[in-house]
Order: C-alpha cells, then structure tokens, then sequence
C-alpha cells in the first residue's frame, strides 16, 4: 500500500478505529512508514480524546432558574402541594379605621428587604429553597419577544394584567444537592405574605374595583424578589443580584405608596 | 436534588413532568444537563450563547413531553432536539453548518508533505484543555461534523440526514477537521515547550 | 271638536315639555365647566388631584393661576383652597357616585417657575415647558413631561407608561411597577428610571456630567446616543443578553466584565456616568 492509497482511506475512519476497518496490507505499511503511522495514532488520539468532551462542562445555575421561569409563565409547571402566596377573594373584612398601617409596612418591606441583601448566607445549610416565579404577564418577557426595541411613541399601558392567584404559587423546589441555601429567607417571605393579605383586604373594602390590579401588581412584584431570592440561593456573592433584590423590595413598597395615596 | 432516598428514575420523572411537577422537570435537567450544554458550547463557542441554546433546548423539549411515548430514549430525544435549536441557530446567524466541498484536497493536506520529516505525533493523552481550544478554532463546518461525530457520537448516515449533506462529505469534512486540530495541537505544543 | 282641542293642547304640552327639558340638558352642559383663578407669588406650590380625570399644565402669567375644570358628571364637586402660596385642588365624590363616572378633566395655567403635584388614577397627565419642581402619580396614567428644565421632576406609576422630552439640567426620578419609561433628550446632574417589567428607552447624549441609573427587573433596556456621547458605561444583566453595538475604550473597574452579561468602558472623555442593570432584560447600546 502507498501512502496516497492511506490518504484516501483516512476519510474511512470510524470510531477511532483503523484496525477494525482496514485490510492487512494497510498495518503493514503503517509499520514502515512512520509519517503515515504518527498520523493515524495522531488522528485516532483526537478521535478517542474528544469522546471525553461529551459531557465535561457543567451550565450555571442560573439556566435552570430562567427555564423554571419560563416553564412557570407558559403553566406546564403546575405542582399541585403548591400554595398560592396570595388569599384568594374571600370575606372581606370591615375595617373602621383608616389604613394607616400601610405606610409603616411599606417601610417594613424596605427594611425586610434590606436585611435581606445585607445577610451573608451561612455556607453548605442544606435548607428548603424557594424557586423563581416570575408571573410576567407582559408578552415582552416570553421568548416571543422582538430582538430590536423600537421607539413607540404611543406606549400603551398594557403590559401588566391581572394573573389568577394559581398561577403564582410559592412552591417547594426539589433543591439540587450543589446548591446554598440561606437561612434568613423563608422568614422573610412569612412575614411578607400577612401583610399582602392584609393590604389586599383594605383595597377590596376601600377600592374594591382596583383589587384585581393591586392583586396583579402585588403577584408581579413578588415574584419578582422570589426570583432573585432563588438566584442568590445559588450565588450568594453576587452584589449586582443583591442590588436587584434591594430594588425588587422597592418596587413592593412603591406599590404599598401608591395603594396608600390611592385609597385613603 | 431532594433527599436521596426519595431520588426518582427517569422514567417516573418524565411521568410527574407530563403532570406538570417542578421536581420532575428539575430532575430531568440535572440528569441531562452537561450533556445538553456541552454540545451547545462545543458547537458555538461563547459560554453565554451556549447557555441560551441549552435552555431553549430544554424549554423546546419540556414542551413537547406530553408526547414522549418511550419509544426511544429519552436522551436520544433530548440529544437530537439540542443539535436542531443549535444547526437552527448557525442558520439564523449565516454561519455554515457544513462545507459544500465533496471530495478530499489532495495537495495541501496530504500527508506526503511530512515524508522525510519523521514529524513526531502527538504522543500520550492530549491536554483536553487544549483540545477544546483548538476545536473552538475549527472552521463552524468542519466543527459541526467534529462535534457531532466524534464527540457526540452521530454515525455519518445521522449527520447527513441531521445537517443535510451527503455521507461521503460527512466523511472528508470529518476527516478534514482531524488534521486541522492535529495541526493546532502540535502547534500549541510547540509554543508551550517554547514558552517552558 | 273638543277632543281636536284636548289633543292639541296635548301635542303643545308635549313640545313644551321637550323643548324645556332641552334647555336645561343644555343648561347643565353650559354648567359643566368651571373655572378658578389665584394670584400667587414666585415659586408657588400647586397641588392637583382627581380620581378619574385628565390633568394638564402649561405655562401662563408669572403670578396668576388659572384652572379650568370640565365636569363629566353631576355627581362630582371641586374641593379647592388657597393658603397663601399654596393652592389645593381635588376632586370630591358625592356620596354613592362610581369614581369611574364622577370624572373632572383639569387644563392649568400656572406661572413657569411654580412646582406642581398632580395625582390622578387613569389621567392622562401632561406638563410642558415649566421649571418648577414637578411630582406625578398615576396608576394607570400615561404620563407625558416635555420641555421642562432646571427643577425636579418625580414620576410614579403602576402601570402607566411615562414620556419625558427635552428634560434638562435637573434631578429626574421615575418610578414603575410596569409601565414603560421612554426618554428623548433627557439630561441633568441625576436621571434615576427604574420599573420592574416595563421597557426603559432612552434617546439622548446623557449630557456632561451627569448621573444616570437605568434598573429593570425583567424589562429590556435600550439607549439610543450620538457617536461623539461622552460618558463611561457600565452594564450589567443577571440573567438577561446584554451588548453595545459600537466600540468602547476599557475602563479600569472593580467589577469584571462578562461577556453577553456585562459590559464597562467609556466613550469620548467619559463625562457622564451610565449604569444600566437588569435582574433578567435585556440591555443595549445602540449608536444613532
């Protein structure tokens, strides 16, 4: 055999295996050709190594946080030991007072989100983690979204509607053994919950026909900062992420503001 | 993952995901994980990009469980949808997923051009750090093939039918991408012995 | 005959009864605009509320306020007060009236270095060419501010989406839990957006010297600047796609540089500080 004869054969290379496919003549040739010989060993090498690239690198924990997300927003995630964050119209309670309260418990939410941020996570607690929800009701944040934003002069307000409260559950996410938990954070979220009933209950009495938007609004922005709660389960160093929790907690308060000035 | 103990095959898992569990969808991203990613980042080297692709490959995946039979497995599924969403999105970007040429160069690849060298191979176990550079320099054709071929473990019948050429060009762009990386590994080898 | 008289007495009472109830509808829509005027000294304070109702406010006479209110119903009253350079205007329900039907549209004429305070539910509120302090909330109000330079400007919304154009040389804050935040030359020492799902779009050079904080939770961000834009950028998205489509210089930063989630340079003699953060949006910078 000649070595172009071995050159057009090399293309025939299955499985990093010449041996396999080849007639004798082609061994023997390999054995006094060394050019040809280091070849082949080069290529089958290459072949043989590369089967080792199949599964060597892991993706971020933040790929399986956004398709939860997504999987959340198009409802084919519907766990059914699930509990909505949010009580659903029931009695309304009379309340003869005015809200005051709301003011102080917008501050609370500022400060329980600022605690929060400012907590450093004790290492390896392998506690319960709350997984992302974000129930963006705009179509914006699907993946239909358009590559470009153009400038519309005529922007509507149509990018929030009211979600059902089943669709914005707090579930209990199976935690993946790598993960960090932080030990502050399911008792912030309990304590958010009382007050987002108790805010929902005064709207409903003072200002029934806006209850479904506050509603709305409220299960935007939590799902908002569970989201970023559950990022920073996973990276807990991340400031920009800590940033943002901070600003979700705004948002929430901003809310409980606008509520106030609505309603009294 | 939960408790070990209460871990579920693959099988339940794709179960309790048709009736809509986070668990389930979770467990059968962990299972499958590295596997999915790493051919999107073996495909389109840019660590962001590929995390983009792996998760429409997954979201694309999840969608459609509802129709998984078990008629094949389930990674063979998951595996095949992924190289779609990445061959969908080489496209999208006017990259070549494969070269049109159809037979082997004679010339300049030979090997003849070493006769006389006694070139030295690449002996024992090539760096695999190293090889992940060089196949992210291979040309997007002759890496598609690589990738799918000998890292993934396509058949050339598979990538023809996969990326819509024939099998002898299967064949020499596979063959063609060897000898690339062989050259970008020998080359590496030699600065780094330059360098000490 | 008699009962041709009776029917034409009829007939005649009918057309009388017609004609007058006419009258009076025309009567109470003569009736449903009012109009209030205040003198006021320099930098007086204007404070404008209604449940449902248009608001708008452009500039008149230096020291004269003049507000017309068109009522869209019976059931609604202006409760209005001045204390000295204070005025106070809100809307007041009758007992039992559905908000949505006890509507007042408010047109303003205000002296152009006054500060105002509007709050309406549905609005829409608009401002032009003032420099005064201006603070706007709205739930659903679409939000519109142009030529306005030198004061503060506050907006707060839930949902509706805020417009500024040709806003200068002061401090601007925007707040939405939703609504989309656009800016067309917008500059001054601080410009602070932040929503939570709507889109932040800004137009403009971002001026010399100035502070300027973008923040969305899911809502993409874009920025729209001239080639020769001064300033150094800092982006950065937890989860989102974030690029620049045309070359920065490197910066020297603390914080490190991811490619498609961050990026940090600066453009010309950096004058200006841009930083624009999303937990899951997009980001872009984009050369006019």
């Amino acid at each position: 055999m000649k070595c172009s004869e071995v050159e057009r054969v090399l293309p025939e290379l299955v499985d990093g295996s010449l041996a396999a496919a080849f007639p004798a003549d082609f061994e023997s040739h390999l054995e006094s050709c060394p050019a040809c010989a280091n070849l082949v060993s080069d290529l089958t090498l290459i072949a043989t190594e590369a089967r080792d690239l199949a599964e060597c690198d892991e993706p971020s924990p933040r790929v399986w946080v956004r398709i939860a997300a997504q999987l959340r927003d198009e409802g084919l995630i519907r766990d059914p030991e699930s509990r909505p964050i949010l009580v659903p119209a029931s009695p309304r309670r009379r309340w003869t007072s005015t809200a005051w309260w709301l003011a102080p418990v917008a501050a609370a939410v500022l400060a329980a989100g600022a605690y929060v941020v400012s907590h450093k996570p004790a290492p390896q607690v392998a506690t319960q983690v709350s997984a992302p929800a974000p129930t963006n009701p705009a179509p914006q944040n699907s993946a239909q979204k358009s590559p470009d934003i153009s400038p519309n002069p005529a922007l509507v307000a149509t990018t929030s509607q009211p979600v059902p409260a089943t669709h914005s559950p707090t579930p209990k996410l199976a935690k993946p053994s790598d993960v960090v938990a932080s030990a502050a954070y399911p008792t912030v979220e309990h304590e958010a919950s009382a007050e987002d009933q108790q805010f929902l209950s005064v709207v409903s009495t003072r200002a029934p026909s806006l209850r479904a938007t506050y509603e709305g609004q409220l299960q935007t922005v939590n799902a908002n900062i569970r989201e970023v709660q559950a990022y920073l389960e996973h990276y807990p160093g991340d400031q920009d992420a800590r940033q943002q929790l901070m600003d979700a907690y705004q948002q929430k308060a901003l809310l409980y503001q606008i509520a106030l000035d609505r309603i009294q | 993952m939960t408790d070990p103990k209460q871990r579920i095959t693959e099988a339940e898992a794709i179960e309790q995901a048709k009736q809509g569990h986070e668990a389930a969808f979770e467990t059968l991203y962990h299972l499958h994980k590295r596997r999915v990613y790493s051919l999107c980042l073996r495909m389109v080297p840019n660590p962001a990009q590929a995390e983009d692709l792996a998760q429409e490959a997954f979201l694309q995946l999840f969608r459609k469980i509802g129709t998984f039979r078990g008629e094949s497995a389930f990674s063979t599924w998951l595996h095949r949808m992924t190289v779609n969403v990445v061959l969908m999105q080489l496209r999208k970007k006017g990259l070549p997923v494969v070269s049109l040429e159809e037979t082997l160069e004679s010339e300049d690849e030979s090997p003849r051009k070493e006769f006389g060298t006694q070139d030295a191979k690449l002996t024992g176990s090539i760096d695999r750090l190293q090889l992940q550079r060089a196949i992210d320099k291979l040309p997007p054709g002759y890496r598609t093939v690589f990738v799918l071929h000998d890292v993934e473990g396509f058949e050339h019948n598979e990538i023809a039918q996969i990326v819509g050429c024939s099998i002898g060009n299967s064949k020499s762009q596979l063959h063609k991408a060897r000898l690339k990386l062989r050259d970008y590994l020998k080359f590496m080898r030699a600065e780094k012995a330059k360098t000490g | 005959m008699a009962v041709l008289q009776q029917a034409r007495i009829d007939y005649t009472n009918t057309v009388v009864t017609v004609v007058l109830v006419t009258c009076l509808s025309a009567a109470s829509l003569a009736q449903s605009k009012k109009e209030y005027s205040y003198t006021v000294g320099p930098r007086a304070n204007i404070s404008v509320e209604t449940q449902y109702g248009a608001i708008s406010v452009k500039p008149g006479s230096a020291n004269q306020v003049l507000v017309t209110a068109t009522f869209k119903s019976d059931n609604v009253e202006v409760d209005q007060q001045q204390n000295g350079n204070r005025i106070e205007i809100a809307s007041h329900l009758l007992r039992g009236t559905d908000p949505q039907i006890g509507h007042i549209d408010y047109e303003l004429l205000i002296p152009p270095d006054a500060n105002i305070n509007l709050r309406s539910s549905n609005g829409p509120l608009s401002v032009e060419r003032l420099q005064g302090d201006l603070t706007l909330e709205g739930t659903d109000a679409v939000v519109d501010i142009r030529e306005v330079e030198n004061g503060h400007v506050h907006v707060r919304t839930m949902r509706g989406p805020v417009t500024l154009t040709d806003v200068r040389n002061g401090h601007v804050e925007i707040d939405s839990i939703s609504g989309d935040i656009q800016m067309k030359s917008v500059t001054g020492p601080l410009v602070q957006a932040r929503s939570g799902s709507g889109r932040i779009l800004y137009d403009g050079d971002f001026g010399s010297d100035g502070d300027y904080k973008f923040t969305t939770h899911t809502g993409d961000i874009e920025a729209l600047v001239p080639a020769d834009v001064s300033a150094a950028f800092r982006a950065h998205s937890v989860l989102g796609r974030v690029r620049h489509d045309f070359p920065l210089k490197p910066r020297h930063s603390r914080f490190r540089e991811e490619a498609g989630r961050s990026f940090i340079g600066t453009s010309g003699q950096a004058a200006s500080e841009v930083l624009l953060r999303s937990f899951s949006g997009r980001i872009r910078l984009k050369q006019r």
